[in-house]
């Protein structure tokens, strides 16, 4: 492996996780908030991802306006589900909505396969060159799609630590009960929180189909690896998962040389595994956890 | 007709076999296997390839068994150090790294062409079509005897303790016994009891390809347990049989409303999953049969 193909790879391996990062981060605020791991997280990225199709379909060509119809279907969706299910079962074990939350993803998933089809789909984009630096390639679509995803990060962490509701949304967290002593209303706190989440989903699941392609399967072959992320990173911590997604991104990018490109959940699930048996609060976990 | 039923029958014998291990896991024990579908193909991978290579059937059934067994031994230590949301993302992983695996590994498995040809149960002795009959009779006989050992477990001392595992796992430390080493046992025996159901699985289908071991197997048969009710033998009986009625009487539905193409018809499939775990959970979690506790 020369220094170009390293170079290479580090790049793709960063961009793949900075889009790994925004499920993650769904993933990490469910869990720090809701207290349960939400297995939906994945299939609200491909509804999000396919309402960004649709926008497109029905005539609006810009690419802004489907990112945004996406946004709106992800926080809708993730709504309507909170809603429906996870507010009934607050309260209860967390294993309640585990379960819940597949039935959630499968559920969505084939409401989207009976209306939509199980044909792939892409998005409407002009075709870029990608730019060559003495071999170092870089595509300008995967520029753009990072700088996208920074750009939500940078907003996710202000919202968290800049304003009230953010304030709030880690009161909660931190100890719900506290939180409630305070005053905080957590109802209002929770819708905001699962729009945020389903906003996080649907720009992951946007910028990956913008990537390659849009298919049924998109947002649940990305829930291992973003499981991965988040528990490298620390449950509960968003600065951990979107640490914790860059690195399994790297990670996974340079193991291609060796183990091919169809292992990489493999690689994704081996170093979930590694951080589990070395340091089961991942990189940036408090050192005790109730659970 | 008669066959048909017969074959309903086996599909329906070897659910509940994954059904009572999975309960014995979850149910009693409360380990979350979101993987079991990974041990159901080890099982029939394990068990196909044998006998494809001249092995007798029996020994390769056993064999099946232990190497599931063996393969979630790590899998149950690993549980010890985690929290039951840890072993349910782990088990999930592993489920699709498996499928990986068969998919990618073709020296082994043929990878996504599959493989066929897999031999028959009973065929040697020359009955003809008393073979699935026999087929049908010997899964009988397996379901009763897991059966028989869960409810003789679920009385057992052995049987108190696993559930006072799941009930309070401090507990069971503060009077001196270990839970670390029942749960990694039950995780072994009700892994080992997805092994076997895979090798049944093998022989029947006598075909095997990695599409049949994604991940919605294994919440087939989580819904079967939640409908039958967590943490009752019987209820895994019952559950069972009441997704085979579902997922057989999907397949006749279809008779009616022509109009719905077969792809559909899995789409809609997949939805009353989905709705049946979500509403299960919501409204009835202690299951169909269960008395509120």
């Amino acid at each position: 492996m020369t220094l170009v193909d390293l170079c290479n790879l580090l790049i793709n391996g960063t961009i793949e996780g900075l889009l790994i990062a925004l499920p993650a981060l769904a993933l990490t605020l469910v869990m720090g908030v809701a207290r349960f791991p939400n297995a939906a997280t994945g299939d609200y990225m491909t509804v999000a991802a396919y309402a960004g199709i649709g926008v497109q379909a029905w005539g609006a060509a810009s690419i802004f306006l489907a990112g945004l119809g996406a946004i709106a279907a992800g926080a809708a969706i993730s709504i309507i589900f909170y809603l429906w299910v996870f507010r009934a079962l607050r309260g209860r074990a967390p294993v309640a909505s585990l379960v819940a939350s597949i039935g959630v993803a499968f559920f969505a998933r084939s409401m989207l396969t009976l209306f939509v089809g199980h044909d792939q789909q892409t998005f409407n984009l002009p075709l870029v060159r990608a730019w060559n630096f003495g071999g170092v390639r870089l595509l300008p679509t995967d520029l753009y799609v990072a700088a996208l995803a920074l750009i939500a990060m940078a907003l996710l962490f202000a919202l968290l630590h800049l304003t009230p509701i953010g304030r709030q949304m880690r009161a909660i967290a931190d100890n719900p009960d506290l939180a409630r002593a305070c005053g905080i209303r957590s109802g209002r706190v929770l819708l905001s929180l699962w729009a945020v989440v389903g906003a996080l989903c649907a720009l992951g699941g946007m910028m990956f189909g913008v990537k390659a392609v849009v298919s049924p399967e998109l947002g649940w072959e990305l829930l291992i690896p973003a499981f991965a992320a988040m528990i490298l990173g620390g449950i509960g911590s968003p600065i951990g998962a979107v640490v914790g997604a860059v690195l399994l991104g790297i990670a996974s990018e340079l193991s291609v040389p060796f183990v091919g490109p169809s292992y990489k959940i493999a690689v994704a699930f081996l170093l979930l595994l590694l951080v589990l048996l070395l340091r089961p609060r991942g990189l940036f976990g408090k050192a005790i956890l109730s659970r | 007709m008669i066959a048909y039923l017969i074959a309903v029958g086996i599909i329906a014998l070897i659910y509940m076999l994954l059904t009572i291990g999975l309960n014995l896991q979850y149910g009693y024990t409360g380990l979350i296997n979101f993987g079991v579908v990974a041990f159901f193909a080890i099982g029939a991978y394990t068990s196909a390839l044998l006998t494809l290579g001249g092995w007798p059937l029996v020994p390769a059934f056993v064999v099946a068994i232990i190497v599931a067994a063996i393969v979630a031994y790590p899998i149950g230590l690993l549980s010890l150090r985690l929290s039951d949301d840890y072993l349910a993302v782990v088990t999930l992983g592993f489920s699709e790294v498996v499928r990986l695996a068969i998919q990618q590994e073709r020296w082994l498995t043929h990878g996504v062409q599959g493989l066929p040809g897999i031999p028959r149960m009973f065929l040697s002795l020359g009955i003809g079509d008393y073979a699935e009959l026999a087929t049908l009779a010997v899964l009988v006989l397996c379901n009763l005897a897991a059966i028989g050992l869960m409810l003789h477990l679920v009385r057992s001392p052995y049987g108190r303790l696993i559930q006072a595992i799941r009930d309070d796992e401090v507990a069971v430390e503060a009077i001196g016994k270990d839970p670390r080493r029942l749960k990694v046992q039950v995780f072994m025996l009700g892994s080992g009891l997805a092994g076997l159901a895979g090798a049944f699985y093998a022989h029947f289908i006598t075909y095997l390809s990695p599409d049949q071991f994604l991940p919605l197997v294994t919440f087939y048969v989580w819904i079967a347990m939640i409908i039958g009710g967590t943490g009752r033998t019987t209820g895994a009986v019952a559950g069972s049989l009441i997704l085979m009625v579902f997922l057989e009487g999907s397949r006749f539905a279809r008779d009616w409303i022509p109009s719905v193409s077969e792809v559909q018809m899995a789409s809609v499939r997949l939805a009353l999953v989905g709705l049946a775990l979500i509403l299960f959970t919501i409204y009835r979690p202690q299951g169909m049969m269960g008395s509120r506790r």
